[in-house]
């Protein structure tokens, strides 16, 4: 139940009459009795909430920055026409910012034993899982006087996937990866350990690469081609710990770490790789495990939907640990977390070992643009002082970095925009040297 | 319906029946509440209906004396408000002023004046110390009260004589006047006050007009009437003249002045009617607003804290202790990390000044000197001269890099 602003504006006008007529508590009532009345009536005539029969159908997951369509069906199953205006309330990071009351409000008029339907559009800021809240149906009678009101719970989730900007480099590093397999006419001889074919020698190959007994064979010169190393292990380890949570720009490292990770993922399962996704704080996060080259990127982004930053210390020795675990056989394992010293020095150098002594570890650091700006700052004192605090924690950066490369982990340190393509390359760089 | 039939109902708000349920534990208890309250009120009020009035049988009210008052000729009439008061008041008229604390100070006053050259009896009933000044001047009120009620009349005055004890405990008072009578005294203070008129108003007439004070209305309630010489004291006191004004002041009194119209007064009244309309449609407009179109959506929020608050962080306290010597040997050891590899020197050696300065001031074929003090001097003694020392060590490095 609910009055309009038409009611009051009536019983507003209301006053005039009452008061040029002067007839005290007689002039009131004269005004106000047709006035119930008349609420009462369209009341009444209002068609009611309850009975309507709701359902949803339309997307069911939509890339961040994209939008998704939700459709509510509404059935009239009774005799009097619904006017209504419709609320179809989602979380508030359903939609861009103040665009929320213009998004999810609907009108709508359904005549009697008939359906209507209303598209309601997301547009989601973040990652994760947006979850229908109820829908609030407020249905007024012919005069537009007096509203009925109620609530319906309709379920529907959409999965908001992460946007995968970086899937834009995926076309060059494919290329790149085709030169290594030996595919294109570009011919550059992978260092590749596995064995492919023979064939007849062209002039330009490397004459370290004839095979003489093959030649010896046949009447032409023959040369040994070797490819790249195919069905190797790779686990993408992603730190969901506090230092995932800080924000480079508007975008927690969490996120630009899972940009890289899926490029690198799409990359390796068209190298013919297989992928596993771990993503470790103190708990487990999320595993993805097992997945075959086709459908590895849909589990990936599925997965990592979901994944929020915890406020929470990294157990490195339980990361290690599970990391193991997780990969029995030689694998590449790339760890995607922050380049703080502290972090770093108590936590993860001294489990590293036990993940070199089997694996090759690739380390991928989100840097802050930010702070390189900062360290160029000149002109007044707190411009100096910004730059030799940045200066400060570049060095850090620098020098726990280079502790790390000792212990024989490639780093790759760069802005979220440089990341992924930067990691993709380190990867293919692993692959030509055969260090899978 | 057959839509009704195969969708499952999706409405979340409560049924009749629900809001029955979940709401009729409460409505019983406040019923049960309201009942229990209205039944205290009932057992254990003691409010003293029609206290005074002479129309009233309460054991606190006085139509006893009115009766008996007709028996013997009197009439009695009830007047409310002042201006009835006034006009009744006159040479055979005795007017009784139940409780006289309830008049304002402008009534007292009023009602003095209305009294004073009339020449008929005022009887006041237990005046207040404030209110017996201004009706009775030279007459005031002791504050503390007498600790018997009973008392015996001593004194001259006729009617209290011949009544003997009365009920009259209760205010006491004194008067400075001359020839008023003080009776039923307590600790030697009147507790019954007699005052006759001021001599010239009654020159003319053989009756004088008098005053009367008592300090308790004992006597005229129905209940005590009939204890010591209640009755007696009360009918003498009151049937002195022929017609008794009995007046009860009541609160809804509004004897304005004309004079002292407010500004509601001026306004035609329909305006006001319109207002409280006005009022009315206010009222709707709240309710309209107030009523949501759901709740709100709850959600938890991601924590948005920059990556690069730590360094600006240590910025800020760099900045704030001073801490130029820090600032400066970050500076220049970044400098020295940059230009070592430049002029080929390894960068685990760029921080020796036997290694990196020649092979610096080769490249640049300058001198030694002020390089040395650049990359590796003291700290700066001010800020003017760590933002000098920056933009050297910017220019050093473009010069270095210039091809």
């Amino acid at each position: 139940m609910a009055l309009t602003g038409r009611a009051a504006l009536l019983a507003a006008l209301g006053s005039l009459p009452v008061g040029i007529w002067d007839a005290g508590w007689t002039g009131i009532l004269a005004v106000n009795g047709p006035l119930a009345v008349a609420c009462a009536c369209d009341f009444a005539l209002a068609a009611p909430v309850r009975r309507l029969r709701l359902t949803r159908s339309g997307d069911t997951s939509a890339r961040l920055g994209d939008s998704a369509d939700v459709t509510l069906t509404v059935t009239n199953p009774s005799g009097r026409p619904l006017r209504a205006q419709l609320r179809d309330a989602w979380p508030p990071s359903s939609w861009q910012p103040g665009t929320e009351v213009a998004a999810s409000r609907h009108r709508l008029t359904v005549p009697p034993g008939e359906r209507r339907r209303v598209t309601t559009r997301l547009r989601p800021t973040r990652r994760g899982d947006r979850q229908a809240d109820r829908v609030t149906i407020r249905s007024s009678g012919p005069l537009g006087l007096f509203t009925r009101q109620g609530t319906h719970r309709v379920p529907w989730t959409v999965r908001v996937l992460p946007p995968f900007t970086s899937r834009k480099h995926l076309p060059s590093k494919l290329a790149r990866l085709r030169e290594l397999d030996g595919r294109t006419s570009v011919l550059t001889r992978g260092e590749g350990t596995e064995f492919d074919s023979l064939r007849e020698y062209v002039p330009g190959d490397d004459t370290r690469s004839i095979d003489w007994r093959a030649t010896a064979r046949q009447s032409a010169v023959a040369v040994r081609t070797w490819r790249p190393e195919r069905d190797r292990h790779i686990l993408l380890v992603l730190d969901t710990g506090r230092t995932s949570a800080g924000r480079v720009g508007d975008v927690p490292r969490l996120d630009a770490s899972m940009d890289a990770a899926l490029l690198l993922a799409a990359l390796a399962s068209r190298a013919g790789d297989r992928v596993d996704l771990l993503a470790y704080d103190r708990r487990v996060r999320a595993l993805a495990q097992g997945r075959t080259a086709g459908d590895v990127l849909p589990a990936l982004v599925g997965t990592m939907a979901t994944l929020e930053p915890e406020l929470v210390e990294t157990d490195a020795r339980g990361l290690a640990a599970t990391a193991l675990r997780t990969t029995p056989r030689r694998s590449l394992i790339v760890l995607f977390t922050a380049l703080d010293a502290a972090p770093i020095e108590e936590g993860l150098l001294p489990v590293l070992p036990q993940l070199t002594q089997r694996h090759t570890v690739l380390l991928a650091a989100v840097a802050d643009p930010h702070v390189s700006r900062m360290a160029e700052a000149r002109g007044n004192t707190e411009a100096v002082y910004e730059a030799a605090a940045a200066a400060q924690a570049q060095a850090e950066r620098h020098r726990t970095a280079a502790q790390l490369r000792r212990h024989g982990v490639t780093v790759v340190d760069a802005t979220p925009d440089e990341l992924a393509p930067a990691l993709s390359d380190a990867y293919l760089e692993l692959k030509a040297a055969g260090r899978l | 319906m057959t839509t009704e039939a195969t969708l499952p109902t999706t409405s979340a708000s409560p049924t009749g029946r629900q809001l029955w349920t979940r709401a009729r534990g409460i409505t019983l208890a406040l019923v049960l509440l309201l009942a229990g309250a209205v039944a205290i009120a009932v057992v254990r009020s003691d409010a003293r209906h029609g206290e005074l009035d002479p129309r009233s049988a309460d054991p606190y009210g006085s139509r006893a004396v009115a009766e008996l008052l007709a028996d013997r000729g009197v009439s009695t009439r009830v007047v409310t408000t002042l201006a009835d008061a006034r006009a009744a008041t006159g040479r055979d008229t005795t007017l009784l002023v139940a409780v006289p604390d309830r008049l304002t100070e402008r009534q007292q006053t009023e009602l003095h004046s209305a009294t004073a050259g009339s020449g008929g009896r005022t009887v006041l009933v237990a005046p207040g110390s404030a209110s017996v000044e201004r009706l009775v001047p030279g007459v005031t009120a002791d504050p503390a009260l007498s600790i018997d009620s009973t008392l015996s009349p001593d004194c001259d005055l006729p009617a209290a004589r011949r009544a003997g004890t009365a009920d009259t405990g209760g205010i006491r008072y004194t008067s400075t006047g001359l020839g008023a009578d003080a009776c039923y005294p307590s600790r030697r203070l009147a507790t019954l006050l007699r005052v006759p008129e001021t001599p010239q108003a009654t020159t003319r007439e053989a009756t004088a007009g008098d005053t009367v004070v008592l300090g308790a209305p004992d006597i005229f309630y129905n209940n005590h009437l009939d204890e010591h010489g209640n009755a007696s004291l009360a009918l003498q006191l009151l049937g002195s003249r022929p017609h008794l004004v009995w007046y009860l002041p009541s609160l809804s009194d509004a004897t304005a002045p004309e004079d002292e119209r407010g500004f509601f007064d001026l306004l035609p009244s329909g305006w006001l009617w319109g207002t409280l309309q006005l009022f009315i449609a206010a009222a709707l407009a709240a309710l309209w607003r107030a009523r949501r179109m759901g709740p709100l959506v709850p959600e938890k929020l991601p924590v948005a804290v920059r990556a690069s608050e730590t360094v600006e962080g240590r910025a800020r306290l760099y900045r704030k202790a001073g801490a130029r010597d820090r600032a400066a040997a970050a500076l220049r050891s970044t400098t020295r990390t940059r230009l070592a590899p430049l002029v080929g020197v390894p960068v685990a050696q760029a921080h020796a000044p036997e290694v990196l300065l020649p092979a610096l001031s080769a490249h640049l074929h300058g001198d030694r000197q002020p390089l040395h003090t650049l990359l590796f001097g003291p700290p700066p003694s001010d800020d003017a001269a760590l933002i000098a020392l920056a933009d050297q060590l910017d220019a050093l490095e473009r010069e270095v890099r210039r091809p």
